[in-house]
């Protein structure tokens, strides 16, 4: 399969995509939305029952911004697949990506606007039409902007970019409000601060896994959950064996094994939060040894002074010899790449240790080039991804707010702090004390059962929107997200409800589109104006990338290859802080992000809880996971269940004996623990974010989700846990098999000349 | 044999057609409850699974075989003493079948019927079974003959149809002894079930030949029947059952559990059909020293397959031995090996093998084993096969328990109803042991050279 | 006897090493076990495509999931020094299919296209394949499935819904592969051409650890795969003849 550099990438743009898909086509359906509901006796022209019909859109499963194209027959969606020509997914797509079905057509969808009847918030939700939903919410929101009370108005939504996201800058700013915050649970808020701080930069770098011949990765689950997990997929085969003769090395360093820690070639256990220390006996290592020659090397030299290999060995249990080798590796294999995130960023010294990983790249020549760490260009619409991110402290200025009194409206959009918060927050408390929330998301959950007024979004796939991946791929990527389906419900796009918003408002000066798809058709002329196409015309260009499912310029930035000099005298990385006693709390907390369930959104999807845990199988549940020394040590076995205590609360799951983690680490999963968000997530395991202590990043102010300590008390109960594994130990049988060669050169296999047994003639 | 009171032809016909005619309020009660536990253990639970699928019972992947096939297996195993006991013990001319070997015969009919109604309950998709069976249709699809599936299929239907002529075959005489002293619709049933028997030379001469000659034919197929059902699994590459030694290992079993199951019906028929002039401690004797044999065999050969596993040295054929004798399911199998390897040894002692009670429990422990058996066949192989990672557990579900119990009734039942119908012992054949009741002249033709020796 | 002739000469022929390869295809798929990461996405897709229902989680742990492709996980060693691999196990579409050779009916059959096909109208559901299937990919109906509307409108039109009592397994996307094919009579090609034909699974992995093809055409990836130094078969000592073609990971000393 071939994979997209930026010199394919020019060939696929225009040349067309997959399929005949044009959304366009949609747009009269969409007006007459039920008619299509009914299988086609008579199909539309631009059907022809049974052959299927491409669209190309962007996969919104994740933050990653995927290109995909739809399959659909008769007007329903049948499969989703990477779109090739998108240079982020280049036509492949992860496990979620793969259930983005089972949003669109998910039986516990909201089909309607609802309004909370009575007074109090256990009132009935009874279903309302969109005029009086609009029109009654448009009246409260109008009554505070012309009070000049805007600001007792808060918008909050998940992660959102591209016109979307300036459409709510606009309306909220319309409103006279500042308060437009977006929330997402795993925002990596700590790499974006580090790359700041280290080299001026307010948007994320593009880690060029694909050319790197050493990867040295501080517990950023790159496969998994961290930032673009299909893309990095494809950068990791690439690497591995997708090159004459070399086989890129990937190390990972984390305390317990993730989904890139078990492909990796060694996988190192560090003290948790040491993560940054290690990386900075790196760089010690590499400069003291004469590894790193640039002419501050003497600068550099006095701040990684304190961290000498010994020193580092003993805070961080790697041993010495490992460190050295890994400097020695990390500098003299050529491109090498170091990435952090994850845990790692996310204890008490996030920023800190990530800075102290991504200088590693500047100390052996990693900045802008092929295999290294790559600066992207500044986005094309909007601030960037991190412009409105709230963190855990804004969250809590917004619940302090609630709490007095000062927030008369919220607006959510597609987001569940509820879920999301550690209980510690006391964010369901603070929200009980606002007036009127009205949420925008398309299912039920945690958040959305406090609703006043429901008007529920389209899912992605029903939708027009637009998207700009953020880390790019080092050049401007966008894409169109079109409707490829006509929706199902009684729903609306999120950007047609806030544009009927501005109109019921009379805000049709600032915000003058009658619907989501005529403002990004405006907008997109601005894209267009930047001439970097072959389309003659604007109509044309539309054409071509909603055909291709993306749009790109292929110019690089030419970045300056150096760190703020700043940085280098104050490099250094603190102990990690966790919350709790150690005597009363032997354990340290590793939550993860499950690889299938997110921060828990997907935890409503069939196919997802359905498909086994990649590293222990386990499906529908939660389960705690132990070393088998530990295990031994207490007495318990898989599916004892026990109690996992923070000085914040307790939750109860079974214990599942994982051979990779240390031993003074307890990890769970995130994701499950829902108890309103539809039939197949709730009830099912329990949610760890909930006892996570309110410890925080001490620079961004951000949730430390990895500093918790807890106890564990064994309940004496036994449960199954759901798995499709029986005993994953091959017992000598080399079911998988190993060689030592790295590269091509052996003798060649002579596979299918085994005879099968003949009967002589 | 001589019968241990002095009974004449008189006592015989009189008992056995007194078996068939005289029905107490014992029969129909027993009658009543067997129908009704099939009923309601066997045929609900079944149309329960027929509604809802196999999911009723415990199956699973990777174990998709269960309880069914190893009823199948047992059932079958039963079937086999019956008719191939009684074909060899009358071509090497041993009396004592005589008074047994009827209703052993129907033992194995029975059996094979239980055991095709089992095919049907394992099969997913029962309604179809008759795809397995070669005949012309339209579509010009046969049948895969390269499956053993489908050469248990020809074997049991031969085994089934051989045993059924056999056993009506030998009971003719009988049937026209029995039309002769009965009146009303039994006569009438009798007249068409003697097919006109008046016990010429001729006919006597012409069913003992038929008679011998069915009976060789019999054994090999008796034989040939239990290697196939063995290859069902012997012929996959599942570890510890692609087994050469599984042909005999099979034909022994069936032997053995067919062998105790005569004993228990022996006891059953002695006690309340009021035989016990006919059946007697000569009987248990006998068929107890047959049994011990057997166990020592049936010992012999698992010994053997714990040593070809353990002395493979592969991790597949090791694994599955370890896994039987210490696995999950290792109760299963001491409980198995101390019913059929060390209890029968007691019948090494001649006092306990004329004793009747003891007699019954062992020949019913050593059908549970049997049955252990076979269940640990299917379970601790399918549980534990190549790949560890989709190794897997199967516990029996509650329908599959009560369908076990109900196949039981279900035999029960039509054992009940067969010795309404047949004499269940031997009528012409019991009467050759007796003292003549008067000096009878030889028929001019001479008598055939084969009867005398019956 | 000159029928016993006949039926002896057949016979033979059909035991010939490499019977399949005179057909026009013989699908084949590889597996680079260094770059599988374990994601799982081939699992999702597969189900996505191929009409997999949802069991539910007490099916589930009664051990019926219904997953064409699975990823198997082994652990080596123990901490600190504990590695893990993962392996896609799915059909392996055998050349000499033990499953094929038990199905009483006929109902799981070679096609000429090397496939390991399952007829689900034909399947009696004695479950014998599953037992003969060393790989375990067999898939039972243990009941009727039932979709949640309107989770029903997604399912593929190109693929049945099995019922109750039906076995099932990977087809390699059969309808896929026909499609590809009549795609290229349209076009008036004989062949189809190598990449055209993309399996779901194939076509999701995030690492490109799956690759489809026709080992008959020499020029095609999988060919390439077939000879290439890390290739293997799992289980190759059974004899199967797999067409799933496994490339070892490989195992790099420390650092
Ligand atoms: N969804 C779905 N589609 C199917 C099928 C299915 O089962 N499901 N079945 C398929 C099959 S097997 C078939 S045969 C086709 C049938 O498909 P069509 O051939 O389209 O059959 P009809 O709809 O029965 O009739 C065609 C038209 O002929 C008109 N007509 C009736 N009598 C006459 C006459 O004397 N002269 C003229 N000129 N017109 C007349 C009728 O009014 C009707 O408008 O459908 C196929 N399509
Ligand atoms: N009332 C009425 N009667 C008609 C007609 C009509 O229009 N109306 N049209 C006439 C015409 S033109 C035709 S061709 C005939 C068609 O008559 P039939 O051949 O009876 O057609 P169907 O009822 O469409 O389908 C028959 C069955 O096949 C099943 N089936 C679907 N797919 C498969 C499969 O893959 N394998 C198997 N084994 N079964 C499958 C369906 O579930 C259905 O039960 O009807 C004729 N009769
Ligand atoms: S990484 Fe997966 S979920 Fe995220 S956008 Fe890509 S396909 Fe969608
Ligand atoms: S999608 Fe690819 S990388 Fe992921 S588990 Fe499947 S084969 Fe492995
Ligand atoms: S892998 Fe199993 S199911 Fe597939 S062809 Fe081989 S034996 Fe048959
Ligand atoms: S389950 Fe179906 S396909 Fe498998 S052997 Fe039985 S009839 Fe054949
Ligand atoms: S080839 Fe197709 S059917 Fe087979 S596992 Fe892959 S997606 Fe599933």
């Amino acid at each position: 399969m071939s994979s997209i550099d930026r010199r394919d990438f020019l060939k696929l743009v225009g040349a067309g995509g997959v399929g005949t898909g044009a959304g366009f086509m949609l747009r009269e359906s969409i007006k007459h939305p039920t008619q299509h509901l009914i299988p086609y006796v008579i199909p539309p022209e631009e059907f022809s029952p049974g052959i299927a019909t491409w669209y190309n859109t962007v996969c919104s499963m994740c933050s990653a911004g995927c290109g995909i194209s739809v399959r659909t027959r008769e007007g329903r969606a049948k499969k989703i697949e990477g779109n090739p020509a998108h240079p982020v997914s280049q036509g492949r797509l992860c496990v979620r990506g793969q259930a983005g079905l089972h949003t669109l057509y998910n039986p516990d969808r909201l089909t309607g606007p609802l309004l909370r009847a009575g007074e109090g918030k256990p009132g009935e939700l009874i279903p309302i039409t969109w005029d009086e939903g609009i029109s009654q919410l448009a009246e409260r929101l109008n009554v505070l902007r012309d009070d000049g009370q805007g600001n007792r108005i808060c918008f909050l939504s998940k992660g959102v970019r591209g016109h979307l996201a300036e459409l709510f800058e606009l309306f909220v700013d319309q409103l006279g409000s500042s308060r437009l915050l977006h929330y997402d649970f795993a925002h990596p808020q700590t790499l974006y601060a580090a790359i700041d701080r280290l080299f001026g930069e307010t948007h994320l770098p593009y880690y060029d896994l694909k050319n790197t011949r050493f990867l040295l990765s501080f517990g950023a689950d790159y496969l998994g959950s961290w930032i673009s997990p299909v893309h990095h997929g494809l950068g990791f085969g690439h690497s591995r064996q997708g090159r004459d003769g070399i086989r890129g090395r990937f190390v990972q360093i984390e305390p317990r094994m993730s989904l890139s820690g078990a492909a990796a070639d060694e996988w190192i256990a560090a003290n948790p939060g040491t993560e940054g220390i290690l990386a900075l006996g790196i760089g010690n290592y590499i400069v003291s040894q004469g590894g790193y020659q640039g002419s501050d090397r003497e600068e550099w030299a006095a701040s990684l002074a304190a961290y000498s290999v010994e020193s580092v060995a003993t805070q961080t249990g790697v041993p010495a010899a490992t460190i050295a080798r890994l400097a020695e590796t990390f500098a003299d294999t050529q491109p090498s790449l170091a990435i952090g995130g994850g845990a790692a960023g996310n204890y008490s010294n996030g920023v800190d240790t990530l800075v102290a990983v991504n200088a590693l790249n500047y100390l052996v020549g990693n900045l802008g080039r092929e295999g290294g760490l790559v600066f992207n260009p500044e986005p094309v619409v909007g601030r960037g991804a991190n412009a409105s991110q709230a963190t855990y402290s804004t969250m809590l200025d917004l619940a302090q707010d609630a709490r007095q009194g000062e927030i008369e409206i919220l607006i959510l959009n597609q987001t569940n702090p509820v879920f999301t918060l550690p209980e510690a927050a006391e964010f369901r408390e603070a929200l009980a004390e606002i007036p009127l929330i009205v949420s925008l998301s398309s299912f039920m959950d945690e958040t959305t059962s406090m609703a006043d007024l429901i008007l529920p979004s389209h899912t992605y796939l029903e939708s027009w929107g637009d998207d700009f991946p953020e880390p790019g791929v080092g050049f401007s990527v966008g894409a169109i997200s079109q409707p490829v389906v006509s929706p199902l419900y009684d729903t609306r796009a999120t950007g047609d409800i806030i544009l009927g918003l501005a109109r019921e408002l009379g805000l049709t000066d600032a915000l003058p589109w009658s619907d989501m798809e005529e403002y990004l058709q405006e907008s997109w002329q601005g894209i267009y104006a930047r001439g970097s196409t072959e389309a003659e015309g604007f109509e044309a260009f539309w054409t071509d990338v909603l055909k291709a499912g993306v749009w790109g310029e292929t110019t690089r930035r030419v970045a300056p290859a150096s760190v703020n000099a700043s940085v280098i005298e104050s490099v250094g990385v603190e102990a990690p802080v966790f919350s709790g006693s150690s005597d009363n709390y032997p354990f340290i907390f590793h939550p993860y992000l499950s690889n299938t369930l997110n921060d828990g959104r997907d935890a409503n999807l069939p196919w997802m809880q359905e498909v086994p845990d990649p590293l222990t199988s386990v499906v529908y549940g939660s389960w705690v996971e132990l070393n088998p020394t530990t295990a031994s040590e207490m007495g318990l076995t898989e599916g004892d269940v026990v109690e996992v205590e923070s000085p914040h609360g307790k939750v109860a799951a079974p214990v599942y004996v994982y051979p990779a983690i240390m031993p003074n680490v307890i990890a769970m999963p995130i994701g499950q623990g829902h108890d309103e968000y539809g039939r197949y997530a709730n009830g099912r395991g329990v949610n760890p974010i909930q006892i996570l202590s309110p410890q925080m990043e001490s620079e961004t102010g951000g949730l430390a989700w990895a500093s918790t300590r807890v106890r564990l008390t064994p309940t004496g109960q036994r449960i199954d846990l759901v798995k499709t594994g029986g005993v994953s130990r091959d017992l000598g049988r080399e079911i998988i098999q190993t060689t030592e060669s790295d590269t091509d050169g052996g003798e060649t296999a002579s596979l299918h000349s085994i005879p099968i047994t003949v009967i002589p003639t | 044999m001589q019968a241990e009171r002095d009974i004449s032809y008189a006592d015989v016909n009189r008992d056995v057609v007194r078996s068939l005619v005289e029905t107490g309020s014992k029969y129909y009660i027993t009658l009543a409850i067997s129908v009704s536990v099939m009923l309601a253990c066997f045929f609900a639970p079944w149309f329960y699974q027929l509604q809802y699928g196999i999911g009723a019972a415990g199956m699973n992947h990777p174990t998709v075989w269960g309880t069914y096939l190893a009823s199948f297996i047992f059932w079958i195993g039963l079937s086999h003493s019956g008719t191939l006991l009684s074909c060899v013990l009358h071509i090497t001319n041993s009396s004592w079948r005589k008074a047994m070997y009827r209703s052993a015969e129907a033992m194995t009919l029975f059996s094979l019927m239980v055991a095709v109604t089992m095919v049907m309950v394992h099969l997913g998709r029962p309604w179809f079974i008759h795809w397995a069976v070669p005949y012309p249709n339209q579509m010009e699809l046969w049948p895969n003959f390269r499956s053993p599936l489908m050469f248990d299929v020809m074997a049991i239907t031969t085994y089934l149809t051989g045993s059924t002529i056999f056993i009506y075959m030998g009971t003719i005489p009988d049937f026209a002894a029995v039309r002769d002293r009965t009146t009303g619709w039994r006569h009438h049933m009798y007249v068409l079930l003697s097919l006109g028997w008046r016990g010429t030379d001729t006919e006597w001469h012409r069913l003992g030949w038929a008679y011998t000659f069915l009976a060789v034919l019999i054994i090999p197929l008796a034989v040939s029947v239990h290697s196939i059902v063995s290859w069902d699994f012997a012929l996959s590459i599942v570890p510890a059952l692609h087994q050469t030694i599984f042909a005999p290992y099979f034909v022994v079993g069936a032997i053995y559990s067919g062998t105790a199951g005569i004993v228990t019906v022996m006891f059953v028929l002695r006690k309340y059909m009021n035989f016990e002039h006919y059946i007697t401690k000569l009987h248990f004797d006998n068929l107890g020293k047959l049994l011990l044999v057997l166990s020592l065999i049936w010992t012999y050969i698992n010994v053997l397959e714990i040593f070809t596993g353990w002395y493979s040295g592969t991790s597949t054929e090791y694994e599955a031995i370890r896994y039987k004798l210490f696995g999950y399911y290792a109760p299963l199998y001491w409980e198995m090996i101390l019913f059929c390897a060390v209890a029968p040894l007691l019948m090494i002692s001649k006092r306990f093998r004329t004793s009747f009670v003891p007699m019954l429990i062992l020949s019913i422990a050593i059908n549970i084993g049997m049955y252990t058996e076979r269940f640990l066949i299917v379970a601790t192989s399918l549980s534990r096969q190549y790949l560890p990672d989709a190794w897997g557990i199967y516990v029996p579900s509650l329908v599959e328990i009560s369908i076990m119990v109900g196949s039981l009734a279900m035999f029960v039942t039509l054992f009940l109803i067969f010795v309404k119908i047949f004499p269940s012992i031997s009528i012409y054949e019991i009467k050759e042991t007796l003292p003549e009741p008067e000096p009878k002249t030889q028929s001019e033709s001479g008598a055939p050279e084969w009867q005398p020796t019956l | 006897m000159s029928f016993i002739n006949d039926f002896l000469a057949s016979w033979r022929e059909y035991r010939r090493p490499g019977y399949y390869e005179k057909f026009d295809y013989a699908w084949t798929m590889s597996i680079d076990l260094d770059r599988c990461t374990g994601c799982e996405a081939c699992v999702t897709a597969c189900q996505a495509e191929n009409n997999l229902p949802i069991v539910g989680e007490d099916e589930f742990a009664k051990g019926r999931e219904m997953q064409w492709i699975r990823i198997e996980r082994y652990w080596e060693g123990e901490y600190p020094n504990v590695k893990l691999g993962f392996i896609p196990m799915l059909c392996q579409h055998c050349d000499a299919a033990p499953c094929e050779t038990v199905c009483p009916v006929s109902a799981t059959y070679h096609n000429q296209d090397g496939l390991n096909a399952q007829i689900y109208n034909r399947c009696i559901g004695t479950r014998s394949c599953a037992v003969y299937c060393p790989y375990e990919v067999r898939y039972f109906n243990y009941n009727n499935h039932h979709w949640d509307a309107p989770l029903d409108e997604q399912l593929n039109p190109d693929v049945s819904v099995r019922e109750k009592g039906v076995m099932e397994k990977c087809t390699f996307c059969i309808q896929r592969i026909r499609q590809a094919k009549d795609q290229a009579k349209d076009d008036g090609r004989r062949r189809v051409r190598d990449g055209e034909v993309q399996p779901a699974c194939v076509q999701t992995c995030p690492a490109e650890a799956l690759v489809f093809g026709d080992r008959n055409d020499a020029e095609s990836q999988v060919s390439q795969s077939m000879n290439h130094p890390r290739a293997y078969h799992v289980l190759e000592e059974l004899n199967t003849d797999p067409s799933v073609v496994y490339l070892k990971k490989v195992g790099s000393n420390a650092g």
